[in-house]
């Protein structure tokens, strides 16, 4: 069991999924990316598709408009997966509270197992989220 | 339009920028004849918002309608405010907020020529350029004390100042960037790989240009010598020399070549702008409630003329605020260029650089694209991957 | 600071329009605020880019002003920003596309249409453009009327 934990923690590859955000999370997730930050040091690897993902990460403010797709999205990966929300804007609507258009969070829509706070939030904090993500997984 | 229409839906999602937009292309072979499109995934209701905020709290608000030209809507939230009340702010605040606009420009620009190279298959420039876009955003940051959405401006001026070390710091990043971008110039304008999926890619001529209200970039590069910071200018632009960048190819590589000079250009302007700032307050304080007028503002986004409009009714609230950002502008133009028309011939696989071409910031593509195939009762899908290897098939056809 | 060419091309839209010209404000430099009546404002945009030289439209759209809603064109030539402004009653919302003279104006108009209902005659095709499919018919949110609710989630707890 724990071999499989351990497999499953180092190389979690994942999704980026955007919900209509106003992109500076979106390119935060790839400046994690980019030879400074290097988040593939750490196994992730980002994939076009949702059934090779592990991880999927959303950003933006979850809108009427998108929301089936975000569900969708979620159904079609296949098990274990988790669900990392980056930014003000996925974990509570942000600066878009009161929109007319705009659910209160990403949690309103599919189970969200880790939240990265920010607006947005800067690229070594998406990396701890990674980090963080990778122990609770290697725990079982 | 023959029998053998194929209607490819190209959705929500894209791997370098995001945002979605729905495309429904009608297909005869290869060759696009017909493009609908469909908006609204990313729409969040920011206007009515904006008329139960005061004109303060707006600004955050204003910021976020988009994440990466966000300073072209801060000065233009704040001058449209600062334009009801009829007040001037002080000289060393609009030469910041030049200062700031142009720091932002270089990054936009440089995020922009990085996922070009994603778009084209070259991800080595990818890496490359956004590891040098670190150093802008550092400069930014050490400015303003974020790196993205940092609400510089402010009404009646700017919220920080510049000092002798952030000065000093500045200068070093702008030196290293100059050399830096000269280097992608040289790299983008001879390599064969760029070459070949961007010459006569995407021709929009400049009668097509001026019907179809293209603005910024797109437009210059269809050879139209037109820029808000030229002929309306706002801030400091009255007095900042500089040249209007416009290429006469009207294909996709104007585009890049106009983008790639724009940056050395904003380079060459922040190093004005810091030798030739006045002293001086940097924010003037005005009251809460401005008077009851209408104004217009214009600014020289990133990706072209964005302009604003607010009527305020004598409470510390707008009335309405609209915000044209310069994407939605495009979007006519945008689908003229990826339709076939008389000797222009418009294929599948120039589907991502054509939609990468006008930078757009609030479009995205999905990775997934649909065929249907009415006449075989067949239907497949591609992902975005496979879209771009049918790119390199085509490009070793040409 | 002269105010030339902004008076110059409110005075060549007065003679073109006549008293049917309702209101002239140059604020500022590079400004011009005209009104004019809804039955004249396809004929002075007309005018203006295919005669003056204000080809570039900026945008279009409109504001809510009680029982009126006021419908805007913004047009961009000889150097000035011109907002040409006409109102249409709520109960019938109707007024010209612009989309004959300038075709680049197409999507704005289905954005204004989508936000407060207003119906631009002779425009190609005014259907959804920025609000979702399951929007309901006849519900204009930026209207003044409209009040916003709070979008429950499906995992919401209430």
């Amino acid at each position: 069991m724990k071999l499989v934990s351990w497999s499953r923690a180092s190389s979690p590859w994942i999704l980026h999924f955007n919900t209509g955000g106003c992109n500076a999370c979106d390119i935060e997730v790839l400046a994690a990316l980019d030879p400074r930050f290097d988040v593939e040091r750490f196994g992730v690897l980002l994939k076009g598709s949702p059934r090779h993902a592990d991880v999927m990460v959303v950003t933006g403010p979850v809108n009427r408009q998108v929301r089936d797709r975000v569900i969708r999205v979620y159904e079609q990966m296949a098990e274990p997966k988790f669900v990392v929300s980056v930014g003000n804007c996925c974990n509570s609507a942000g600066v878009y509270r009161g929109c007319y258009n705009v659910y209160s969070g990403l949690d309103t829509v599919i189970p969200v197992d880790a939240y990265v706070y920010g607006c947005p939030p800067k690229p070594e904090n998406i990396l701890q989220a990674i980090a963080a993500l990778q122990a609770k997984i290697k725990g079982g | 339009m023959s029998a053998a229409t194929i209607k490819v839906p190209v959705g929500p999602q894209h791997p370098a920028l995001k945002e979605p937009e729905n495309f429904t292309f009608h297909v005869e072979g290869e060759n696009i004849v017909k493009v609908d499109v469909r908006v609204g995934y990313a729409h969040k209701g920011i206007e009515k918002l904006m008329e139960s905020k005061t004109y303060l709290q707006n600004i955050p608000l204003v910021e976020r309608i988009c994440g990466i030209c966000n300073t072209a809507h801060t000065v233009c939230y704040t001058q449209n405010v600062e334009y009801l009340y009829e007040k001037p702010i002080p000289r060393r605040a609009e030469y910041l907020r030049v200062l700031i606009e142009e720091l932002n420009r270089i990054h936009s620009h440089l995020l922009w020529l990085g996922v070009v190279g994603h778009e084209v298959g070259f991800e080595t420039l990818f890496m490359y350029v956004w590891r040098d876009r670190e150093v802008v955003l550092d400069l930014i940051e050490a400015l303003t004390g974020n790196r993205i959405s940092m609400a510089f401006a402010t009404v009646g001026g700017t919220r920080r100042d510049l000092t002798s070390t952030i000065e000093h710091k500045i200068r070093k990043g702008l030196d290293l960037l100059e050399e830096r971008t000269k280097y992608y110039k040289r790299t983008v304008a001879v390599d064969p790989t760029i070459l070949a999926r961007s010459r006569d890619v995407g021709i929009l001529t400049p009668e097509e240009a001026v019907q179809l209200c293209a603005v910024g970039p797109f437009r210059r590069a269809s050879s139209i010598k037109e820029d808000v910071r030229a002929d309306d200018p706002y801030a400091a632009h009255d007095e900042i020399p500089f040249n209007i960048i416009a290429y006469d190819t009207c294909d996709f590589y104007a585009r890049i070549m106009v983008r790639v000079d724009e940056t050395l250009e904003s380079i060459n302007m922040v190093r004005y702008c810091l030798d030739h700032i006045p002293s001086g307050p940097v924010r003037v304080r005005l009251p809460n409630t401005p008077p009851v007028a209408e104004a217009v503002s214009k600014v020289e986004a990133p990706r072209g003329e964005n302009i604003h409009y607010v009527r305020s009714n004598g409470t510390d609230k707008p009335a309405r605020y609209k915000v044209r950002a310069p994407t939605s502008a495009n979007l006519a133009p945008l689908v003229q260029t990826m339709t076939s028309r008389g000797k222009y011939d418009v294929y599948v696989a120039d589907i991502p650089v054509l939609l990468a071409g006008i930078d757009p910031c609030m479009c995205c593509m999905d990775r997934s694209v649909k065929f249907i195939d009415d006449s075989k009762g067949k239907k497949w899908v591609w992902t975005m991957e496979q879209l771009k290897r049918c790119m390199s098939k085509n490009v070793v056809r040409r | 600071m002269s105010l030339q060419v902004e008076e110059s091309i409110a005075n060549e839209v007065r003679s073109f329009l006549g008293e049917n010209l309702l209101e002239v404000k140059v604020p500022r430099p590079r400004r011009l605020y005209l009104k004019v009546k809804r039955e004249d404002y396809k004929r002075a945009a007309k005018h203006m880019v295919e005669k003056m030289g204000l080809n570039h439209i900026s945008t279009i759209t409109a504001a809510d002003a009680g029982q009126e809603i006021d419908v805007m064109a913004y047009l961009f030539g000889r150097g000035v920003e011109v907002m040409l402004k006409a109102a249409v009653p709520k109960m019938n919302p109707k007024i010209p596309s612009l989309t004959d003279i300038v075709p680049g104006v197409t999507f704005f108009e289905r954005e204004a249409h989508d936000l407060f209902g207003v119906v631009f005659d002779g425009h190609p095709d005014l259907a959804r453009f920025i609000l979702p499919e399951d929007w309901p018919d006849g519900v204009y949110p930026l209207r003044k009327e409209y009040k916003v609710t709070r979008l429950k989630g499906p995992r919401e707890v209430s």
